[in-house]
Parts: C-alpha cells; sequence; structure tokens
C-alpha cells in the first residue's frame, strides 16, 4: 500500500507546535511537563469536563465546517465570527419573542437563526460578484459590524434586567428543552447537547455529498478552476452563493448549539473567537469532513487545557490558549513543506 | 454663529489628521509587503507589539528615540516568524497573518504579567508630556523615506516586480525572496513605528487592544486604493477624517438624539462597505499576490 506522508504532515505538525509550546512556558518560569500535562489530561478529570470538551468540539466541526466547504470553493472565508454573534443574538431574541405554541415556535427559532447565518454570509457572496470586491476585506470589515451590533442591540432591546453583564434575556421556558437533553444528563448537566450528534451527523452528510454527488464534484472542480468550470456551464454566482451559504449556515449551527442547546440567552463574549480556531481545525484535517470532527476534538482538548492553566500556574493566563493556537497554525502550516525535506524522505523510503 | 461652524470645522479636520497617523503608518508598512506579492493581514499584530514595546520601554527610559526604535526592531524580530513561514516554507500567507495576530493577542498579556504583574495595561510612561508635532514630523520622514523607496529607486522597482513578475526578477539575478523578504521586514518596522504612536501620543500607556482593528483598516485602505501608495495615504486621511466626525457625533447632542448611537460606532467600517460597493475595485492587485 501506498503510504501518503502529507496526509501525516499535520499531525506531526500538531505535536510540534504542542512542544514548542511547553517549551515556551519555561520563559515564564512554569515546568514544561506540568504544563503539558494540565493541556493533554484536564479534559476527562471529571464526566462534566469531558462534556464541557464535548460542547466545544461541537462548536469547532461547525465553525471547521463554515471555513472548509468555502476554501474546496476556493474562497477564503474568515468572517464567520461575525456570523456567530449576529446569529446568536437573533436566535435569542426569537427565542423571547416567540410565543406561538411548542412545535411551531421551534419551527420558526430555528428557521430564522439559519437564515440570519446565511443571509449574512450571503453579503459577502453578493459583495464578491456583483461588485468584485475581495472576500477577506468584506469579511474583516463584516465581523466588527455584527459584533458591534449584536453587543448595541443586546444592551439596549432585550438586556436580561436581572444581570449586570451584558446579556439577552432567557428563552422562553418551553424553549429551554435541551434542558432535559440525554446526553447533558449524562454528562452531569454539562455544557454538551444533542448538537454534538448533529454535527457529527453534518460532517458524514458532507462527506457523502462531497464524495459521491455531482454537487461535491462541481465545488470541487469550480474551486481548483473557476474558469473552466464556468466553460463547463456551472454558473459562478450560484457556486459562490452556495459555498457561502453553507458557511452561514453552519455558524448558525454554532450559535444555536450555544443559545439553544447551553446558555439558553445570548451573552456578549460567549465566543472564544471560534471562527478563528476553525481555520486551525480545517487546515489539521486537511479539509476532510469527516477528519474535522478528530480535530475539533483535539483542539477542544488543547481550549480546555488551556483555560485550566489560570488556574494551576501562576504565570500562565488563559491567553495561554491563543498562543498555542497560533503555535498549532503555524506548524501545520509549514508541515508539508517540511515532509518534503532531505530528512523526511530518506526515512519514507527504508 | 459663522465662527463657531469654522472652528467645529477645523477641529474635526485637525483630529481627522491626528487619528489618521496610525493608519497611515500601518498602511505603509502594508503597502510594501502587498506590492512585494505578500498579502498581509498581520499588521495589527505589528501594531499591538509596536505599541507594547513602546510602552515598556518609555516606563523604563523616557528617551523618544529608543522607544520608538524599541518598537520598529522587535516589531521587525517579530516579522521574522511570518518571513520564514511565508516565504521559506510556502505557508498560506493569510493563514499565517491569522495565526501572527494570535499570537501576538496572547504573548503580550503573559509578558505583561511577567514584567508588570498585571494582564491589562501598562503602567503610565512619563513620555506624554511631549509636544505632539513631534510625530508629525516623525510621519512626514518615514512617509517621504517610503515614497522614496518604493517610486524612486531600483530596489523599489524590483520590489514591484518580485510583486507582479518573478520570473522576470529572476531573469536578472535578483533573488525574488530576498526582496519580499526586506519589503515585509521594512513594512513590520514602520507598522511597529504605528504602534508606538498609538501608545506614546495618543495615549498615556499600553491597554489591550488598542489598535481596536486599525491593522486592518490600513489593509482596507491599501487595498481600495488600488495598491496606490500615494492614493492610499490619501484614503487613511479619509479614514481619520470619519472617525473624528464619529467622535464629534457621539458629543453632539443635537445627532445623538437622531442618530443611533450604533451607526456612529460602525461608521468608519460601514464607509469601507459603501466604498467597496459604489467604486468597483478594479483588479489592479499585485499579480503574484496570495
Amino acid at each position: 500500500m501506498k503510504f501518503d506522508r502529507k496526509k501525516l504532515a499535520p499531525w506531526l505538525g500538531l505535536c510540534f507546535g504542542i512542544l514548542i509550546s511547553c517549551l515556551l512556558a519555561l520563559f515564564f518560569k512554569e515546568n514544561p511537563l506540568h504544563v503539558l500535562k494540565i493541556l493533554t489530561t484536564s479534559f476527562f478529570n471529571s464526566k462534566f469536563d469531558l462534556g464541557l470538551t464535548l460542547f466545544y468540539t461541537t462548536c469547532l466541526i461547525f465553525s471547521g465546517l463554515a471555513f472548509s466547504i468555502p476554501l474546496k470553493a476556493g474562497l477564503f472565508h474568515i468572517g464567520s465570527e461575525g456570523q456567530i454573534l449576529i446569529s446568536a443574538f437573533m436566535a435569542a431574541y426569537f427565542g423571547y419573542a416567540l410565543q406561538l405554541n411548542f412545535f411551531l415556535s421551534l419551527v420558526l427559532f430555528i428557521i430564522g437563526t439559519l437564515l440570519t447565518g446565511v443571509l449574512s454570509a450571503s453579503i459577502i457572496s453578493a459583495f464578491k460578484v456583483f461588485r468584485g470586491a475581495h472576500e477577506v476585506v468584506v469579511a474583516i470589515m463584516l465581523n466588527f459590524i455584527f459584533a458591534a451590533l449584536s453587543t448595541w442591540l443586546t444592551v439596549n432591546y432585550l438586556q436580561n434586567p436581572e444581570s449586570q453583564n451584558p446579556e439577552t434575556a432567557l428563552l422562553q421556558p418551553p424553549l429551554q428543552f435541551l434542558k432535559d437533553d440525554f446526553l447533558k444528563n449524562y454528562f452531569e448537566q454539562s455544557a454538551v447537547s444533542i448538537f454534538f450528534l448533529v454535527a457529527v451527523l453534518a460532517c458524514a452528510v458532507l462527506q457523502f455529498l462531497e464524495s459521491r454527488t455531482v454537487f461535491g464534484y462541481q465545488l470541487k472542480a469550480f474551486g481548483r478552476n473557476p474558469l473552466a468550470a464556468e466553460r463547463l456551464g456551472m454558473s459562478r454566482i450560484k457556486m459562490i452563493f452556495t459555498a457561502m451559504g453553507i458557511a452561514g449556515f453552519f455558524s448558525a449551527c454554532l450559535a444555536l448549539n450555544e443559545v439553544l442547546g447551553n446558555s439558553f440567552q445570548y451573552k456578549v463574549g460567549f465566543s472564544p473567537q471560534y471562527g478563528f480556531i476553525g481555520i486551525a481545525v480545517a487546515l489539521l484535517a486537511r479539509q476532510n469532513s469527516i477528519g474535522i470532527i478528530f480535530s475539533a476534538f483535539l483542539m477542544a482538548c488543547l481550549h480546555k487545557g488551556a483555560s485550566d492553566l489560570d488556574l494551576e500556574t501562576q504565570f500562565l493566563t488563559r491567553d495561554f490558549s491563543k498562543i498555542l493556537q497560533a503555535l498549532i497554525i503555524f506548524s501545520v502550516a509549514a508541515s508539508y513543506f517540511l515532509v518534503e525535506t532531505e530528512f523526511f524522505r530518506r526515512k519514507g523510503k527504508t | 454663529m459663522e465662527n463657531i461652524m469654522d472652528s467645529a470645522f477645523v477641529l474635526i479636520l485637525l483630529s481627522g489628521l491626528r487619528l489618521s497617523l496610525p493608519l497611515v503608518f500601518a498602511a505603509s508598512g502594508g503597502y510594501f509587503s502587498e506590492k512585494s506579492g505578500v498579502a498581509q493581514i498581520a499588521l495589527e499584530s505589528f501594531l499591538l507589539i509596536g505599541a507594547f514595546t513602546a510602552a515598556t520601554v518609555a516606563y523604563f527610559t523616557p528617551s523618544l528615540v529608543l522607544s520608538f526604535l524599541a518598537a520598529g526592531l522587535v516589531s521587525v524580530l517579530f516579522a521574522q516568524i511570518f518571513c520564514l513561514l511565508v516565504l521559506k516554507m510556502k505557508s498560506h500567507s493569510i493563514v499565517v497573518g491569522t495565526g501572527m495576530n494570535l499570537l501576538a493577542m496572547g504573548m503580550i498579556p503573559i509578558i505583561s504579567k511577567t514584567v508588570f504583574n498585571s494582564t491589562g495595561s501598562t503602567p503610565t510612561h512619563a513620555l506624554n508630556t511631549l509636544p505632539f508635532y513631534w510625530v508629525y514630523l516623525i510621519a512626514i520622514f518615514i512617509g517621504l523615506i517610503s515614497y522614496w523607496l518604493s517610486e524612486k529607486t531600483i530596489w523599489g522597482l524590483q520590489m514591484k516586480f518580485a510583486g507582479e513578475k518573478k520570473s522576470a526578477l529572476e531573469a536578472i539575478g535578483v533573488s525574488p525572496l530576498k526582496r519580499q523578504w526586506q519589503s515585509i521586514s521594512y513594512g513590520a518596522f514602520v507598522t511597529g513605528l504605528g504602534g508606538a504612536v498609538l501608545s506614546i501620543f495618543m495615549a498615556s500607556n499600553y491597554s489591550p487592544l488598542m489598535n481596536a482593528g486599525r491593522g486592518f483598516i490600513a489593509l482596507a485602505a491599501v487595498i481600495f486604493s488600488g495598491w496606490n501608495f500615494r492614493k492610499s495615504l490619501a484614503i487613511c486621511f479619509l479614514f481619520g477624517l470619519s472617525e473624528s466626525v464619529q467622535i464629534q457625533m457621539q458629543s453632539s447632542a443635537l445627532i445623538s438624539a437622531y442618530v443611533p448611537s450604533i451607526v456612529v460606532q460602525i461608521f468608519p467600517y460601514l464607509l469601507t462597505l459603501v466604498v467597496l460597493f459604489v467604486f468597483r475595485e478594479k483588479s489592479q492587485a499585485p499579480v503574484e499576490l496570495g
């Protein structure tokens, strides 16, 4: 069997990134082994911790997909952070305002949230298709606008009167039905919910779509060579809007996971920049939809570990999580180059 | 009445000039990197590193030259990570740029905690009493040097060729990688100075995320100037002006009664989108940009 070194590359990069971050801890007067132990073991300290890690995993699967699908169509989508925030706010709004019977309001709630995500992503595609603007610039501006907008709307129109923090009022009680979720019960009322299974299912469905259907083929063909794809009759407008729409859809799923599955409200600053960690997740899995499940779980473990560093060490704060992510992004991005060097090549031959 | 209007107008103009200063530095830095064919979204991190270094150095030694130099040089050192990954290891520049921003945001609080025992702002430095015109002198000096470098020298021409047609540069025996490395490093130096302006002249210490997305705005200015140095500086001034209009609007009771504060808050970003929408972007991007 032919062994593809390139498949191994990102994982080598990951190990290298973790190693470097632990060594970096030396500069801050910490024992690297102690740091490594916290980073790698804190996710299964208790059932509750494992549930929290699975919640992060769910979020990262969604944001990883939101980055990887447009990338397959050749679009660099860094706007999911803004889409997550605005759809989380809209979810909180719908959940608070809808007072119909349970089933109808649940359906409207979910559709409204997903639609918010898709529409906010479509702004980027509209700029790209009709005005020829670069998607990265538009996404950056929209990230700022959506973040400011959702905070402002929360504080001015939907502030929870019982709280000092900027957060919206709770959803209507019937919509908080996931409090009694079987996954939540099993993990001792942790943050995880049924959305974890939804996320895994979404990965499987996408894998099928990509490898077995015409749509997936078109997506990849368009990403590889837009001109050739257009000559074969694929509409550029349709491809860009679809790819971005899917990304917005998954950003909204992340928002649902937070609002419907965990906090039942929109808290300003709930996201530790999931949108950007998603980039690392997608790169680690080399945009493979099934691989994203595993890379998301790995990044979730590290995220959980890094946030525990705050309590367990003297000098390292939760900001260490950002350093860790950065180093992992670097080493994964560079790993494709590294495995092609002399050293690894000779090893591969024997 | 006329006099009052006049003075308000002059006030807005002057404060716009003042607010566009960090943007001018960052845009000059971004211009060099982008023109040499390397997409640069790490300007944000250079600004942060520059601002933090300048505030720290200024706290320990109250010397203007030293803190500015330190800001520039540390930012160049920091940019070497970017150069190594993008130029030597052929990684995607936007991916690495995202990582650089994360790294700067993560490292500064931890370093600040070991030096000052606080993850928040640094203590106030003693340089905030300097007259403000110093910074205009520095800005004009840097602007002229950058213009001369990019438009009037052979180096500048070669730097642009690295972004337009690498093979042409190779044919005359100049390494495009070397020109890209030089222009990214110069860009990081200038952007670091922009950070120093933020923490030394526009505030009296470093506070977390004080650059407030200015790196991205500077990048946007470079992009819709059509990668043209003079136009990009003019657009930076427009952004500074819009920010000062925003501040004036926030303090004016008349306007805040009719315009919701959110519009004022997101004014610069909204303006960017409107400009992008109205003026169709001409494809003047460096060919090898990526």
